[in-house]
């Protein structure tokens, strides 16, 4: 867990959330917030942020920390932390 | 938008900025919050702005708040269920008279008129004709719902947007009733409502989209959440929509005042004579008569023209009189100061004959330093233009809020709701305030000989300096070089460096031997370009010529000021600088300094040649 986790950052920023929760808790099924309207901001601020663009497949599977992770690290967005 | 912020303290004003640049939702809720801290005062007027729409917007409320709190306001949004529009009408409350309020109706044919968009599957033409009809009565019975129901609250209808994702648009340009032409008949009659109804305005963002294009709109999030704005577009959307209702809250600006040289026409009358004034029908005379013609219009409007130039009046006058291609009138201002003083002078004197509030003001100039002093000196003043090129001061023209109005009646009733977050700032204490801006310019000063690396300006200096010249005098280059070369003589250019950038030479001062051998000096040539006027850099050139003087064990100074038209400006000037007259001559008035007392270098520039 490292403070130059830029996607780390992005979400807690996004959620208003403390800066203490576990990567594991940044999820869909933990945080009633991540509904389907804040997905569709998510998404805005993911593609702005990162300079990247999802696909519909994609999209559905960007349900927690590690699955956008994931799916950046593919797109070859190279993430720290 | 910089505008609106101003008062907000700085922490502030740079999380807003950083928002509203980046469209970023974490950074829009920070600048939210870092707002929520100040006091209720320093937020702005309460607003309550009532949203019903066929698409989404509750992921963007956020932004949209945001623009609201720019105005500044303190605004409460409040968001009817998707698509509800005559049962959120009808279930409502009708507000108190003194509260200020909107109610925004915004729609789109993807939800009013779905058909147009499958025009063949929706019985094209004379099926889809009826559909637009019924959306047309349906705006019609909107507006008398909300004037039955909210009778006195504002109702903002939106044009609907042309779609973006449809297929054929070749097809859909051919017919009234196709995708775009539904849309223009449907935006037609919203407008038409506006027109015949009391309260009920438009707002347009139909041509608000169209000015944006494609990058407003991502299917994607439409198709998603029926939410079709991109992070760019929100923003863009939020900071349109409160501009839009910003008429209601704030009065517009009721002056503005208007510099003459480089900026009703191209040129300085003053130097170049009205021969060499740019303005007309070609490039770039012109982008001056354009502005011209904007200004004439803003007047027409109902705003007030102020004209505050450095110059002869004589010479404005003039041009005023003679240039043909000219627009404005000398009478078209309801106030001339035309003269030598310093602008934020003219300026409050202005206000004073006007009997209106320095805040009524916007200033338009196209140089960066009277733009600066005036932001300085009077901080309620709004300046129009950020940059003095002639094309960046018409878009300014066409940009600008300061002058948005509603309508006058709406206008009036709601402006005793005005109400301003400024404390009330001292007018006294000018000369304070005149030397903290000068030292503010962090004003930078090399003397260098007159040498062959400068030669070429310093002449064409001396060729077409009117103003600020003591003798006018028009040597050559052989003449100038000739003059420097001479043992005993001192040949000196000012070059300038401030905040804006390199200056370049801006002032030069040529003195030569006495006929009683190298005792005495004469000076020939003492000029200050008219773009480095009243920043006191003649006192660091006269400064710079009494060391050199000193340092030649110069024991008598001599000078003569040639009147001419153009150079009343330094009529007084060796008087300033504390030489004594002697007997004038027909040509002109004659000045001796003896001894050479030391002379002060002006405290707000730095020298960059070390102790002078």
């Amino acid at each position: 867990m490292s403070d130059h986790d830029e996607l780390r950052n992005l979400l807690i920023d996004f959620f208003g959330l403390s800066s203490a929760v576990q990567n594991e808790e940044l999820s869909q099924s933990s945080l009633p917030a991540w509904d389907s309207l804040a997905m569709v901001q998510l998404i805005g601020e993911l593609q702005s942020t990162f300079g990247v663009e999802f696909d519909l497949d994609q999209i559905q599977a960007l349900r927690s920390y590690s699955e956008i992770r994931e799916c950046l690290s593919r797109k070859g967005v190279n993430l720290a932390g | 938008m910089h505008w609106w912020i101003r008062d907000f303290p700085a922490r502030q004003r740079e999380a807003i900025s950083e928002a509203i640049t980046t469209g970023s939702l974490a950074k829009v809720r920070r600048a939210l919050r870092l707002i929520q801290e100040l006091a209720v005062e320093q937020q702005g007027p309460p607003l309550t702005v009532e949203l019903l729409s066929t698409y989404n917007l509750e992921p963007i409320l956020p932004v949209l708040e945001l623009g609201l709190k720019c105005l500044p306001t303190c605004p409460k949004v409040e968001l009817a269920p998707l698509n509800d529009l005559e049962g959120h009408i009808v279930r409502s409350v009708p507000r108190r008279a003194d509260e200020a309020s909107a109610r925004i109706v915004l729609w789109r044919i993807e939800e009013i008129l779905p058909g147009v968009l499958f025009p063949l599957s929706s019985g094209f033409p004379e099926q889809l004709t009826a559909q637009v009809d019924e959306a047309i009565s349906r705006a019609e019975g909107i507006v008398h719902l909300h004037q039955r129901h909210a009778p006195g609250t504002p109702l903002f209808l939106s044009t609907a947007p042309f779609p973006l994702h449809f297929a054929n648009p070749v097809f859909a340009a051919q017919h009234s009733s196709g995708p775009l032409g539904a849309v223009e008949r449907f935006n037609r009659h919203v407008r038409e409502l506006a027109a015949t109804h009391q309260s009920v305005y438009v707002l347009d963002v139909c041509a608000w989209a169209a000015a944006l294009g494609k990058s407003y709109s991502d299917s994607l999030f439409d198709l998603m959440a029926r939410q079709p704005l991109t992070p760019e577009g929100q923003m863009a959307f939020a900071l349109f929509l409160a501009r839009s209702l910003r008429p209601l809250i704030f009065p517009r600006r009721k002056v503005l005042a208007v510099d003459l040289d480089n900026t009703l026409w191209g040129g300085v009358v003053g130097e170049d004579g009205i021969a060499g004034l740019q303005l007309g029908h070609d490039f770039p005379g012109n982008v001056h008569l354009r502005i011209q013609r904007e200004l004439l219009e803003l007047r027409n409007r109902g705003a007030l023209l102020v004209l505050l130039s450095k110059n002869n009046e004589a010479d404005a006058r003039l041009a005023f009189d003679s240039l043909p291609d000219m627009l404005l009138k000398w009478d078209d201002f309801a106030v001339r100061k035309v003269n030598w003083e310093h602008k934020h002078e003219n300026l409050r004197a202005a206000s004073r004959e006007l009997g209106l509030g320095l805040d009524s003001f916007v200033f338009l100039d196209d140089s960066d330093y009277e733009r600066e002093q005036m932001r300085q000196l009077i901080p309620e003043i709004q300046i129009l233009n950020e940059s003095g090129d002639a094309l960046q001061i018409l878009r300014a023209l066409w940009e600008t809020d300061a002058f948005d109005s509603l309508a006058i009646s709406d206008e009036d009733r709601m402006r005793h709701r005005d109400y301003s977050v400024r404390a009330a700032r001292d007018v006294q204490g000018h000369e304070n305030d005149l030397q903290a801006f000068l030292e503010s310019l962090e004003m930078e000063v090399a003397i260098e000989q007159v040498n062959p690396s400068n030669l070429e300006r310093v002449a064409t200096m001396l060729g077409k300096t009117n103003q600020f010249n003591l003798t006018t005098r028009r040597h050559s280059r052989a003449e100038v070089q000739q003059l420097a070369s001479q043992p005993g003589s001192v040949a000196l250019a000012l070059r300038l460096r401030d905040k804006f950038g390199d200056q370049g030479i801006v002032a030069v001062l040529l003195a030569q031997s006495g006929q009683n051998g190298q005792a005495s000096l004469t000076i020939d040539t003492f000029l200050v370009s008219c773009r480095a006027l009243g920043r006191g850099v003649e006192d660091a050139l006269w400064a710079a010529l009494i060391a050199r003087a000193r340092e030649q064990k110069v024991q008598k100074l001599e000078a003569i000021y040639i009147p001419t038209p153009k150079n009343t400006i330094v009529a007084e000037l060796y008087d300033r600088l504390g030489l004594r007259r002697v007997e004038g001559s027909s040509s002109g008035t004659r000045y001796v300094l003896e001894p050479v007392a030391p002379a002060t270098w002006p405290a707000w520039i730095s020298n960059k040649n070390g102790n002078e």
